[in-house]
């Protein structure tokens, strides 16, 4: 019997801690072989969904299968399956790099021949094989984080769970890093990671959006996108406040960012000429551009995804001069 | 018996590594044994030579009360920077992971009190064939008791900030009470009292009742009082691992 199963499968999920709810009811579907991205600002419940799936916390109520197998009852058997990078490290600093995952390996229930043979492949795999004698802690902020996806490699995880993975990590480190992650991939296993940066977000077949403890919205990068419209005007004005209490008089729909006043556009194009002529305040800078993840987000929460770095989508055309 | 297996590895892998604390858990005991034989030795009534024999047990478990406790204070060590869920998310049984780490502290609190065991000739013990095997059990006893109460504590702290603080609410006041430096026989009655709820006190008993024969405490009640300590504190400590909140 071949049965197609979900590599995660959620049932209203709940979590309280004390009095706050940080989960309230989430059903989500992963499917096997997929690069899956969760989103969210601080605070959102992402951290605790992640935990939860992850094995490392318990639900108050509501279920969580991972791999078929559930979170809670069959704990053993969903860590035996999976691995998992987390966001702070989690090494032994002293340990040279080759000590720490064959430690790993034992943890794992392998034999300690069994782990030196493991710990020699993953070396390899992941090119580590040069500093194998070297200190953790003597190694650079990438290969740090190389060394933690080695280790999250020990039990050869049919899914791998990544937690703000490349969290203060340099654009090439993080290209490197997310190159091994999708070789994972590749071979038809199953990814499921937080992050901060939007350009790696993007990188996911699906992204789930988290607010309040409730998942939001859900799809590929490009429907999330599609799901706002056209694209997104962006001004810069003299009194941004009277610009947005004029924008609001007219009818539109603006929203506050950190980069100025967003609005959502069917066609902006053709909207921004009009706005420039009649909005009483100056403008002092304008920009067109494809909505991004973020975009998405304000939309949909009226917050920006704070807490993290966030790129802005580079704009089609701009107006002005940047204040 | 796989994951007993690792927990105990990486503990000793580790330590090997981490040779400063191995050498200054190495050259503690020795001094505690000189400035306390020495110094309370001299202006005491049964004179040097014997008063080294006589504190020797009580320095043996100082040493490994220490050595065990601070072993132990690891865990809330990795807890904080975030090494202990690497390995409370590998599919290792909750028992395991506690009985590891408390054996594991035993283990490292027993290597220096086997190198004390070497300078006993020099200080004119000679507990005879019996007797030594006698003190190396009443040793792995008492070392897997103040590990046990170590893992106990430290499983369930959060921050290293506590650090000082159980050690002079707890572990002095039990080194004190435990009858190491001055015969309980002839301490007061509510010292006597108090002695009978420190786990120290039995321990140093039974090593001195190895050494030198005579006991305080009936042989019997030590063992079962320390074992009790034993699988008590082991269990407490297996609950915080299991409780399913690794996070």
């Amino acid at each position: 019997m071949s049965e197609m199963r979900a590599a995660i499968e959620t049932h209203s999920l709940v979590k309280h801690y004390d009095k706050v709810e940080a989960l309230r009811g989430i059903d989500l579907t992963v499917n096997i072989g997929e690069m899956f991205a969760l989103l969210g600002p601080n605070g959102a419940g992402k951290t605790t969904l992640f935990s939860i799936l992850a094995t490392l916390r318990k639900p108050s109520a509501g279920s969580a299968k991972v791999l078929g197998r559930d979170v809670v009852d069959e704990r053993s058997a969903v860590r035996q399956h999976m691995g998992i990078v987390f966001q702070e490290p989690a090494l032994e600093q002293k340990l040279s790099v080759r000590d720490n995952l064959l430690l790993m390996g034992l943890f794992y229930g392998l034999r300690v021949k069994a782990a030196r043979a493991r710990t020699v492949e993953i070396l390899e795999n992941l090119g580590l094989t040069d500093v194998a004698a070297r200190p953790a802690q003597k190694l650079s902020g990438g290969q740090k984080r190389k060394l933690e996806l080695a280790r999250s490699m020990v039990p050869n995880p049919d899914i791998l769970f990544l937690d703000e993975a490349t969290l203060g990590l340099d654009v090439d480190a993080r290209r490197n890093f997310w190159a091994q992650v999708r070789q994972f991939v590749r071979s038809g296993r199953t990814v499921f990671f937080t992050t901060h940066y939007m350009e790696e977000a993007e990188v996911a077949d699906r992204i789930a959006l988290i607010d309040k403890g409730r998942i939001i919205a859900l799809g590929t990068p490009q429907e999330l996108k599609q799901r706002i419209g056209g694209g997104v005007i962006l001004l810069t004005t003299e009194d941004d406040a009277r610009a947005f209490a004029w924008l609001t008089e007219q009818g539109y729909k603006p929203e506050k960012s950190e980069r100025g006043i967003l609005l959502v556009s069917a066609e902006p194009a053709a909207v921004l000429p009009t706005l420039l002529t009649t909005m009483p305040i100056k403008t002092l800078r304008a920009e067109v551009h494809e909505p991004s993840l973020e975009d998405v987000f304000l939309t949909l929460t009226g917050k920006t995804l704070d807490g993290g770095e966030t790129v802005p989508a580079k704009p089609t055309f701009t107006i002005g001069t940047a204040p | 018996m796989r994951g007993l297996f690792a927990v105990i590895a990486l503990d000793l892998k580790r330590l090997w590594t981490d040779r400063v604390r191995l050498i200054v858990g190495l050259i503690q005991p020795l001094l505690y044994l000189f400035v306390l034989g020495s110094g309370l030795g001299a202006n005491s009534l049964m004179g040097g030579g014997k008063y080294f024999a006589y504190i020797y047990p009580g320095v043996v478990g100082l040493s490994m009360l220490f050595t065990s406790v601070f072993a132990a204070m690891l865990i809330v060590f990795d807890r904080q920077i975030g090494f202990l869920k690497a390995v409370l998310v590998a599919p290792v049984a909750r028992p395991a992971i506690a009985i590891g780490k408390v054996l594991s502290g035993a283990i490292q609190a027993l290597v220096p009190a086997v190198v004390l065991l070497f300078l006993m000739p020099l200080l004119g013990i000679h507990p005879g064939y019996l007797g030594f095997l006698g003190l190396l059990g009443a040793m792995a006893m008492a070392a897997i008791t103040f590990s046990a109460l170590g893992v106990a504590t430290a499983a369930r702290f959060k921050s290293t900030t506590v650090f000082p603080i159980i050690s002079n609410a707890v572990l002095l006041p039990m080194f004190f009470l435990s009858g190491a430096l001055y015969p309980l026989a002839n301490a007061p009655h509510w010292l006597k009292i108090l002695a009978h709820f420190d786990p120290m006190a039995y321990a140093v008993d039974m090593m001195r009742g190895a050494l030198l024969g005579t006991l305080f405490f009936p042989l019997g009640l030590s063992i079962g009082v320390l074992a009790g300590f034993i699988i008590v504190l082991t269990w407490l400590a297996t609950r915080v691992f299991a409780s399913g909140e690794d996070a």
